[in-house]
């Protein structure tokens, strides 16, 4: 019964978010945008990659740390080597996506259902408060991991078009793969239950966003230490942190539960 | 007793919505919840469906405490909101889908299809609920609280904002439904629609004013009074009335005597006897009737002077 009951969720919210443009926009628009501005960065560095760029303070430390990370990596030139820099925290920008669509996804998810007043007649059905917001969670979440899938396969894929294919074995780590198939998955799920969380707590979905914002901040900021390179995430500590991120999503799930107090929806809602 | 309630009491902050409220509800019977604008009805409702907890006191639904064990209580009712909503952009058909989508049913598309014929929705199905218009909506929702077949069906003023044709049918549906054994809860202004329909009727003012079958509250508030029109009162005739022992009271207005009877059967043609007797010319004689909404009224009024 659990499982026909989050699955009758997500048919639910697909059919309404395939029925809407501006959603349908979003979860398209939003990757090919990321996916083609991190390319544009690869593609910079190959076309502009000279002295000057190199030369910068920045630049000298990210090399510093990349030849004792990737010793393999001292074959390459030095514009290279900030390639496979990129490409292999590219991962990490791809995020973005997810948490992005979050966001915007699932702040409406039950702001909308207190305005419509269809929620009380849904809270009165035997659904389960986690089936419900797992089911909301996951109608967002799967679409969003779909998609990010998508960006780093044609992320590969460019890479080998732009012709540097010769690459690929630099940044195709480990790391990579539990990022993309481990962390990503992890991390919407972490940003679509707090984005239902907000929902929940809202009054309306402007204050829903303001306080969804708010939450997804640390998500944001570690794809910003990442990027800046501050820390340098190995493939252990990719590892340890997907796996903490997993075990932080069934911990905020069942603080979701807590915090979605239905009758407080009910009643606060007149 | 199929619902019963003990001390039931909700407050919001420092008001009072329902106030230590002790009523039960048969199995099969349809109990109607009567009472002035805010007087606790939707919030009653709520506890008794498990979606609101009371502040103290309990409820019994078909055994289990809507309070401890909502989810169990929401397996075995159907509810009709006080203001229904849906997903507007989704068909109407659709709608009831997902809702039945929570309930393990068998036969949900026969049973959605037989509640939205019943409802002359049918046509309409496909259409989405954002062009329909209210009363189809108000309709649309009370599918929705049947398809799953509830034991218990609460029916926040389901026939507000229908016409009066609708209404009717909608009220010829709840009346079947009782038949085919559902328990129905219903809150209403409509003092006829609650006559018409219920054999309980709880007036509701915070507290519970009363609880009785219609026919009994009126029995309980107004004694029996016959009502009879002459052509003509004079002080003859009054003066003959006076003189019998069996009458308890007596009114006049213009033409038309009110005489309230130590026991009808007996007394009324030995009453009628003597008014001819005196030279009264009878046009009418009646029972005077009191309507549903004498009684609430004078009920409420009571209440007041309290
Ligand atoms: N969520 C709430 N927050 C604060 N007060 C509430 C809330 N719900 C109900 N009340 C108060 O409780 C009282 C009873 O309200 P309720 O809606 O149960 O009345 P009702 O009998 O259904 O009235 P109506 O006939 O207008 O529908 C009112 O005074 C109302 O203001
Ligand atoms: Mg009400």
């Amino acid at each position: 019964m659990t499982k026909q009951r989050i699955y009758n969720i997500l048919k639910k919210e697909w059919q309404v978010m395939f029925t809407e443009v501006n959603s349908l926009m979003l979860v398209t628009l939003l990757p090919v945008i990321i996916l083609a501005q991190g390319l544009l960065y690869v593609w910079l560095i190959d076309k502009f990659g000279g002295e000057s760029m190199i030369s910068s303070a920045f630049f000298q430390s990210v090399l510093q740390k990349i030849s004792e990370i990737m010793p393999a990596v001292s074959v390459l030139t030095i514009p290279e080597q900030l390639q496979v820099f990129l490409l292999s925290q590219f991962n990490f920008y791809l995020l973005l996506i997810p948490v992005m669509i979050a966001v915007s996804f699932a702040t409406f998810s039950i702001v909308d259902e207190k305005q419509t007043r269809s929620l009380e007649a849904l809270l009165a059905t035997p659904v389960r408060t986690w089936e419900l917001l797992l089911g909301k969670a996951l109608s967002g979440a799967i679409p969003a991991i779909i998609v990010t899938w998508i960006c780093g396969l044609l992320l590969l894929l460019g890479v080998q078009i732009l012709g540097w294919g010769h690459l690929l074995e630099y940044f195709l780590n480990p790391a990579w793969f539990i990022i993309l198939f481990l962390l990503t998955p992890a991390i919407s799920i972490l940003s679509f239950l707090l984005g239902v969380i907000g929902s929940a707590r809202a009054k309306d979905s402007k204050s829903a966003q303001n306080l969804v914002l708010l939450i997804v901040l640390p998500v944001l900021m570690l794809i910003g230490i990442q990027i800046s390179g501050l820390v340098w995430f190995t493939t252990i500590l990719t590892l340890v942190l997907a796996i903490a991120i997993v075990v932080i999503d069934f911990f905020v799930l069942k603080v979701a539960v807590r915090l979605f107090s239905r009758e407080s929806i009910i009643i606060s809602w007149r | 007793m199929l619902i019963e309630t003990f001390n039931l009491t909700r407050k919001f902050g420092e008001r009072t919505a329902v106030d230590n409220l002790n009523i039960t509800a048969e199995e099969g019977k349809i109990l109607g919840f009567l009472g002035p604008n805010g007087a606790g009805k939707t919030t009653t409702m709520r506890m008794l469906a498990g979606l609101i907890s009371p502040t103290s006191g309990y409820a019994v639904v078909d055994g289990i405490r809507p309070d401890k064990e909502p989810e169990r209580v929401h397996e075995i009712i159907g509810i009709l909101t006080e203001s229904p909503g849906f997903y507007n952009n989704m068909s109407a058909q659709r709608n009831l889908e997902y809702f039945a989508g929570f309930y393990n049913l068998s036969d949900a598309s026969a049973q959605i299809e037989k509640y939205l014929r019943l409802m002359g929705l049918w046509e309409r199905r496909q259409d989405k609920v954002g062009t329909y218009s209210k009363g189809m909506k108000q309709r649309l929702a009370i599918t929705r609280a049947l398809i799953h077949k509830p034991k218990i069906l609460f029916l926040d003023e389901p026939t507000s904002g229908l016409d009066p044709e609708v209404s009717q049918e909608v009220r010829g549906l709840i009346k079947n439904l009782s038949q085919e054994g559902y328990t129905v809860i219903l809150s209403t202004h409509n003092l006829s629609e609650a006559e018409q329909l219920c054999q309980r009727i709880a007036v509701i003012r915070t507290g519970l004013v009363a609880l009785d079958a219609p026919a009994n509250l009126r029995q309980r508030l107004f004694r029996h009074q016959t009502m009879i029109k002459l052509e003509e009162i004079d002080e003859r005739l009054i003066g003959a009335i006076s003189k019998l022992d069996f009458i308890k009271n007596h009114s006049r207005e213009e033409n038309t005597l009110f005489i309230e009877l130590a026991d009808p059967s007996k007394h009324q043609p030995e009453l009628i006897k003597s008014i001819v007797e005196a030279g009264g010319r009878i046009i009418e004689v009646t029972d005077k009737k009191h309507s549903l909404e004498d009684i609430y009224l004078s009920l409420l009024n009571e209440e007041e002077k309290i």
